[in-house]
């Protein structure tokens, strides 16, 4: 500290006195400042492993709960024992050898990342209805570990492949299978559930394609949707990618947007329909023309045209039939509409009476200033909290359950619950009216709400997060919890699902 | 002490010039690469491997923004406590909540575009805040200097 070497002596006070009071107000005030930091730092520190069963606070729907969730689902059945309980040999076997390395894409470029039997996006895994599928996931190389997470499929919960909910990441030399039964006919994807954050984007991921007996009674194309280093690609391969079908004929175009956030799809020029969403048929699907469909990340949409057509999505397109004089010239613009999904196709029976519910929830997204794991920044809370005292909603097998989706946080969020497709009920107090919206993967937008509804068929812990999966390691992860479910598996050390 | 504030002090607002700065790059680059057929939407804006010139600065904003200038500015304050300059602690608390209001508009200025515009004007503010903080500690040390340099002759 500077000081003038010789202090004016202004009296019989001692100067020394005053310079130790003035010091110790200066440490008071900088304690003042610093100690509620450093209480909030300490509080925010995540212990070294924990489980999912500990965190957060229990919300049983019905108005009660509130307090800690420790010992919530003790004594009770693990999720190693959900599984599928059929032995018999799987109907389709797969082996999927994850690996990172360096490799190129169908399209000629270089990307350092992750592949699945060498290639990313892994091999497409097609299934038909009924059938049972086995996938068995091994790890030669990537040095995090890995793990499969059956994007949009109700799987048994012991095959969701979320590390340290549902299995142990698997390590370098390890392997897991992965056994369940394609029950529903669709468009699904695979993809890493470990530090799926980094994963996920470098490529390791694949779709799964499940049919009806007979086929879709049209042909049948797959537009997997990645971005590469900032570049879109279609099926791993950047531009256009072409889909052999005859002048007149129907195709069916599995869009599936792997990455983070939303991204259009539109068809210049032409009409078509939107057959499904998140792997569910829409029920009487009209023809639309210059409107584009927003697929967020995670969700697929199936998009039927009438070749020659072509399909544009943002950087990438699929060509479908005979192009000479389309594939020419700048791609045409987004069209300035959206199909909008509450209103499209016409109602059919749910299945369920949403009126009948037994539990509601709320998960309300917001974002606040603080310590996450003592790193300060802006995290994103769940219902006014912060990760990792987020809700734990909790229901019993056969509860139908609401919950209401609101984002106040500033940015729109991909919300992707797992093991469980639910519906549609109302955006913004509006009510849905066109065909059962099913879901898996829902665009909520900055100052959107959405109802929800869905029946708690399948135990289990499943979390509930956004697939902007960078938003998941910044906490906005809950879990829908059964009752009487528990975990032997742990967070943190190894398992770092987001 | 009050060599510390004022070197804090020029570092905020040497932060306002970096964070200026690292913005434009980035939106100039961002421009480039839409013109060699980058294709942006929320997807890509998103995917935290799209590359191009210029990319780093979004990231340097970010990191600046939200991390690095709060830092300086909570040790400005605390410096201010003990550096005696007059007025020290006022201004370091000016400039900490400035940046508190800088981060927040950065922060919600993604759903807001309005509070964008704020934003770039509340960097000047911020930027006058610690030049003043500064010239503050520099006044007194100045009036040090030539005191420390009287005394010196004094001495000798």
């Amino acid at each position: 500290m500077l000081a003038p070497p010789e202090a004016p002596a202004p009296g019989p006070v001692a100067p020394r006195r005053r310079e130790r009071r003035r010091l110790l107000v200066a440490v008071a005030a900088a304690f003042v400042v610093l100690a509620p930091l450093a209480w909030l730092w300490q509080a925010s520190l995540l212990p070294d492993t924990y489980s999912v069963t500990d965190m957060g606070t229990v919300d049983d729907g019905r108005g009660g709960g509130g307090h800690a969730g420790h010992g919530v689902a003790a004594g009770g059945r693990g999720v190693d024992s959900l599984t599928e309980p059929s032995t018999a040999p799987a109907d389709v076997r797969v082996e999927l050898v994850a690996r990172a390395e360096t490799f190129r894409l169908a399209s000629g470029e270089e990307v350092t990342g992750y592949t699945l039997n060498g290639t990313s996006p892994g091999p497409a895994i097609h299934a038909e209805l009924g059938q049972l599928v086995e996938v068995r996931l091994v790890n030669e190389s990537v040095r995090d570990g890995a793990t499969l997470h059956w994007h949009g499929v109700d799987v048994p919960n012991a095959d969701d492949g979320v590390a340290g909910v549902t299995q142990d990441a698997v390590p370098v030399g390890g392997s897991f299978t992965y056994r369940f039964r394609a029950d529903q006919a669709g468009t699904f994807w695979y993809h890493a559930h470990q530090v799926s954050h980094v994963q996920v984007q470098r490529g390791f991921l694949g779709a799964l394609v499940v049919t009806p007996p007979g086929g879709v009674g049209a042909t049948d194309a797959l537009a997997l949707v990645h971005l590469y280093g900032g570049m879109r690609t279609v099926n791993g391969r950047s531009g256009e990618t072409r889909v052999d079908a005859a002048p007149g004929e129907r195709v069916r175009v599995r869009v599936v947007n792997t990455d983070n956030a939303p991204m259009s799809a539109w068809v210049p020029g032409a009409m078509f329909r939107m057959l499904a969403v998140d792997g569910t048929e829409v029920h009487e699907p009209g023809e639309v023309r210059d409107v584009a469909v927003e697929v967020t990340g995670g969700a697929r949409a199936d998009l039927e045209v009438v070749a020659p057509a072509r399909i544009e999505l943002g950087g990438a397109s699929v060509l479908v039939g005979e192009q000479a004089a389309v594939s020419s010239g700048p791609p045409a613009p987004r069209p300035v509409g959206t199909l909008d999904l509450l209103t499209y196709g016409t109602p059919a029976p749910l299945g369920f009476d949403p009126a009948t519910a037994t539990r509601s929830f709320d998960y309300v997204i917001g974002r606040s200033p603080g310590f996450l794991d003592g790193v300060p920044g802006m995290w994103w809370t769940i219902n006014g909290h912060m990760y990792p005292d987020v809700p734990m909603f909790m229901v019993a097998e056969g509860d139908v359950v609401r919950m209401r989706l609101e984002n106040r946080s500033g940015e729109g969020h991909p919300m992707h619950l797992h093991g469980h497709h639910a519906v549609v009920l109302s955006r913004d107090g509006v009510p849905a009216t066109g065909s059962p919206w099913w879901i898996d993967s829902l665009e909520v937008g900055d100052g959107e709400t959405y109802e929800i509804a869905f029946v708690a068929d399948n135990p289990g812990i499943w979390i509930d997060h956004c697939h902007n999966l960078p938003h998941a390691v910044e906490g906005l992860v809950a879990h829908l919890m059964y009752e009487g479910v528990t975990t032997p598996y742990r967070l943190g050390g190894p398992n770092t699902p987001e | 002490m009050k060599a510390v504030y004022r070197v804090l002090a020029y570092l905020i607002a040497l932060e306002v010039v970096i964070q200026a700065a690292a913005i434009a790059y980035a939106i100039a680059g961002l421009g480039t690469w839409i013109q060699e057929g980058g294709v942006l939407d929320a997807a890509a804006m998103e995917s935290e491997t799209t590359e191009f010139t210029g990319v780093a600065g979004f990231m340097i904003h970010g990191i600046n923004g939200q991390m690095v200038v709060p830092l300086i500015a909570l040790l400005l304050l605390i410096c201010s406590f003990f550096a005696r300059v007059p007025g020290g602690v006022l201004w370091a608390v000016l400039v900490l909540v400035t940046v508190v209001v800088q981060v927040l508009l950065g922060i919600f200025g993604h759903g807001t575009p309005l509070l964008g515009l704020i934003h770039g004007a509340v960097a000047f503010v911020l930027f006058a805040f610690a030049v003043v903080a500064a010239r503050k500690a520099e006044a007194v040390l100045g009036g040090l200097e030539r005191t420390s340099a009287r005394g010196t002759a004094g001495v000798a």
